[in-house]
């Protein structure tokens, strides 16, 4: 949003989340729903990571845990299914990586800049020791 | 009456269209959110919400972004419980008048606010909104201090916890005095539900909000926030900390019925020694020089008698 | 609807605190959520017993202090419907920093004041202090001056606050005791004229519906808070009084009854005038008349909107005056007086050569008696007389000990 005048926004400094009606919110996807330029949902934070998770859906067992956990809305799970991340709002704590069951975890952190390609050519095989 | 939303397990959980947004300003790894989404995501009705000032607040409403999709107030710091009972009010009575525009809705009323805006600044107003038996929830996001304003002790921060008005130093542990029982506080208010809960146990948390919805009348929830920034720990770890929590029993998972009946929810396999949970955490680190040493002793037995006495109130049912 | 109706005589003997107690009752209030305080209780009390009487629909939600009444009033307009309360002096005080969260959020709230003194000295009387408290606080503030005046602005209130071009809270004063506490004739209107003048309630950004979804109470800094800032500024400054203009035109073809934004008493052809607010205009446009008898002409300004300060209005009511005396009922506490400093500011940079002194009286609940006024006046007429201010510009009337005067 543009940096707008005092007499070009709304009285009250009051936000709305959607542009026009919504329905049944819990019952929309965040695809589907319309959201307004005050939403920060359309925002990122992005530029907030010095590490970032990378998902090896080879590994996944879509238990979800990632998905509960995640305090920042990142992990995309539709149909049961761990389906990737939302990197516009992944801040980079780590946290799916930590609360990952499987062997090898399927979520790792990696620096900013690295490929996922190369990430994922460099995933750790099983740990033995478990 | 509406449904209550059937959440038989964790892959049934993660189809919620989560009614919470990202790209807020909590740090990374903050448990708040976790616990926001976990409540909001344990319902599929309509919500009026408000979050008093605080982490909390200043991170999901700045100016010009919201990351609620849901009706929210913030008013200050005491008084976001008296904002949902005021909401709550109105909604009655229009509903008397007949002038709600969608009548078919069922909303739940929920206010969040941190332990410093609900055991200290918000009391009076949050002991309010229980005695006179609002429809509504109250949520304390329990990091134990004043995350918000940089770390200074509230009257829920624990014993040997270095905060920044209680710092531990050359002659002091830190804070004093030992956190106060505000889940029996409030039961105290003969409320038809009251439990603590902990954002790692998902599905304890979940029962338990979805038993707050369902009751008539106000509803007392104080839930665990492990805050990564005032306890000193790793990002990545929050759940880690919490999973210390819950397991040492520092904080036991329990709910009053009608202010009377307590039922613990989680006994934990394996019980963790306190130092453990202590240990984890910077905000604790000064207890582990030798002067200092005794109070861990006295935190596990601390712990210990505390948990024999909510064994002991489950089973006399009282 | 499922409640009864009152039937009204068209003159009732009603103080000024069952007079706003009915006229809440008329309004049809969604909710009032109150705080007991001397001496406006009574008129909460009001509302409770009409709800308990089937007068009424509606929710009282009894609080805990002066200040979660005002947050559960916050609560409940931005929830969308018609909202009330009352308190006085340390409550309003109490009160104070919900009064900024209510304006700056554009939530339609009628807050009655029953003016009472603050503390310390403890004191439960009269006098201006909490509205003054209140003057910065971004809420409309208009002031009755009797039972009769405390019945009708509280219409005049609803009808404008709730306007959707002005969706700012009001404040209707009344002076505590004095005006609360004396019965009076009240004419009345009928349970449905009445609420047709004030209207439906109509939402707006309201929080049930849940099919736009709001954000109220956001953070902003300095990157946003002075343009919203400015914005409530602006629509006070220029939308407020003529919608209270249009409201008192309304009113007056409804009732009869003609209020103004300044009240003029006997100014057209005055030589000397004083300003005042609340009970304290009737006297003194009693004494006026006198001292017209006696030669002295005399006038009387009564402020009946204090905010928005009514710069314009004050202007030409004032504008041939010779010395006018501004009466503030509140310790200035180190300042001129509230009126004297917004008259002065009114009359700066104008033609008039007035003379302006002022007059600070009545503090918890001590009499403004004609005796005084009459020697006000003469005060003025010697102003007049000598063409320049005779006495100190601030002087103390009816207190104690040796003569207080400054400036």
């Amino acid at each position: 949003m543009a940096k707008k005048g005092w007499d070009e926004f709304e009285i009250g400094a009051m936000l709305r989340s959607f542009d026009g009606k919504i329905d049944d919110i819990a019952g929309t996807r965040q695809e589907d729903r319309d959201y307004s330029e005050n939403s920060s949902y359309t925002a990122s934070v992005a530029d907030w990571r010095l590490i970032k998770p990378v998902f090896n859906k080879d590994y996944c067992i879509d238990c979800q845990f990632c998905w509960v956990y995640c305090p920042d809305v990142s992990i995309i799970s539709r149909d049961k299914k761990m389906i990737g991340i939302d990197m516009d709002h992944c801040k980079g704590c780590g946290i799916c990586v930590e609360v990952c069951p499987t062997n090898p975890k399927s979520l790792l952190m990696f620096p900013e800049q690295e490929e996922e390609e190369a990430a994922i050519a460099s995933w750790p095989a099983k740990n033995e020791e478990k | 009456m509406s449904e209550m939303k059937k959440i038989k397990n964790l892959k049934e959980f993660s189809t919620s269209a989560d009614r919470f947004e990202g790209a807020n300003l909590l740090c990374p790894g903050c448990a708040h959110s976790i616990i926001v989404r976990e409540v909001l995501n344990a319902t599929n009705d309509d919500l009026v919400l408000s979050a008093s000032t605080g982490c909390l607040e200043v991170c999901t409403a700045v100016y010009p972004y919201t990351s609620w999709d849901a009706s929210w107030i913030h008013i200050g710091f005491e008084n976001g419980s008296t904002a949902v009972a005021g909401a709550e009010a109105m909604y009655k009575a229009l509903k008397t008048k007949g002038r709600l525009k969608q009548p078919d809705r069922n909303p739940k009323f929920v206010s969040f606010a941190g332990d410093g805006a609900s055991y200290d600044i918000g009391f009076q107003w949050i002991s309010g909104c229980m005695e006179r038996g609002h429809n509504m929830m109250h949520i304390v996001l329990d990091n134990e201090v004043y995350a918000n304003t940089g770390g200074q002790r509230s009257s829920s921060t624990p014993i040997g916890a270095s905060a920044t008005t209680s710092p531990a130093g050359r002659i002091s542990y830190g804070e004093k005095r030992n956190k106060k029982d505000m889940v029996s506080i409030m039961a105290s208010h003969h409320i038809p539900y009251s439990a603590q809960v902990s954002p790692n146990k998902w599905k304890d948390m979940v029962k338990k909000i979805q038993h707050g919805f369902a009751v008539d009348g106000p509803v007392f929830i104080n839930a665990a926030s492990p805050c990564t920034t005032e306890w000193k720990f790793d990002p990545k770890d929050t759940m880690t900390i919490a999973d210390l929590a819950t397991d040492s029993l520092v904080f036991p998972l329990y709910e009053i019925i009608d202010g009377r009946e307590l039922n613990i929810t989680y006994r934990p396999k394996n019980i963790v020694p306190v130092e453990d949970y202590l240990a984890a955490q910077g905000r604790f680190k000064h207890l582990f020089k030798d002067q200092y040493k005794y109070l861990i002793k006295e935190w596990q037995e601390r712990i210990d008698d505390n948990w024999a006495y909510l064994q002991r109130r489950e089973e006399a049912k009282v | 609807m499922a409640f009864d109706k009152m039937e009204l005589k068209d003159i009732e003997v009603w103080d000024g605190n069952f007079a706003a107690a009915q006229a809440l009752r008329q309004c049809q209030i969604d909710v009032v959520a109150a705080y007991p305080i001397t001496p406006s209780t009574p008129i909460v009390e009001g509302y409770a017993k009409f709800l308990s009487d089937n007068y009424i629909e509606g929710e009282f939600v009894m609080v805990e202090s002066e200040h979660a009444a005002m947050s559960g009033c916050i609560g409940a307009a931005a929830a969308g419907g018609r909202v009330a309360t009352a308190t006085s002096s340390q409550g309003f005080a109490l009160m104070v920093e919900t009064l900024y969260q209510a304006s700056g959020m554009r939530l339609p709230i009628v807050l009655n004041v029953v003016n009472r003194a603050l503390a310390s000295p403890l004191n439960v009387n009269g006098d201006h202090s909490d509205m003054y408290l209140g003057r910065d606080s971004g809420w409309i503030q208009i002031d009755a001056y009797c039972p009769q005046d405390a019945y009708d602005l509280n219409f005049i209130a609803f009808k404008v606050s709730e306007d959707h071009d002005i969706r700012l809270p009001a404040m209707v004063h009344q002076d505590g005791f004095m005006t609360s506490h004396t019965a009076q004739g009240v004419h009345t209107l009928s349970d449905d004229v009445a609420y047709n003048f004030v209207g439906n309630y109509k939402p707006m950004n309201d929080m049930l519906d849940f099919e736009h979804p709001v954000t109220h109470g956001v953070q902003t800094e300095e990157d946003w808070h002075f343009e919203h800032k400015a914005r409530q500024h602006n629509d006070l400054m220029t939308k407020v009084l003529p919608k209270i203009q249009e409201a008192f035109d309304d009113f007056e073809k409804l009732s009869g009854r003609k209020y103004n934004i300044v009240e003029e008493y006997d100014t057209k052809d005055a030589d000397v005038c004083v300003v005042c607010l609340g009970s304290s205009v009737e006297t003194a446009r009693e004494v006026a008349l006198e001292m017209r008898a006696k030669g002295i002409k005399a006038g009387v300004v009564g402020i009946r909107v204090i905010r928005p300060f009514p710069f314009e209005q004050v202007r030409d009511a004032l504008k041939d005056i010779k010395s006018i005396a501004a009466l503030d009922r509140s310790s200035p506490n180190g300042a001129a007086g509230m009126l004297f400093n917004e008259i002065a500011g009114a009359l700066f940079n104008t033609d008039t050569k007035a003379l302006l002194s002022g007059y600070v009286y009545g503090l918890g609940g001590r009499d403004l008696t004609k005796a005084h006024l009459v020697d006000l006046f003469k005060e003025l007429q010697a102003n007049v007389d000598a063409g320049k201010v005779t006495t100190p510009l601030q002087q103390f009337i009816g207190v104690r000990g040796p003569k207080l005067s400054y400036l």
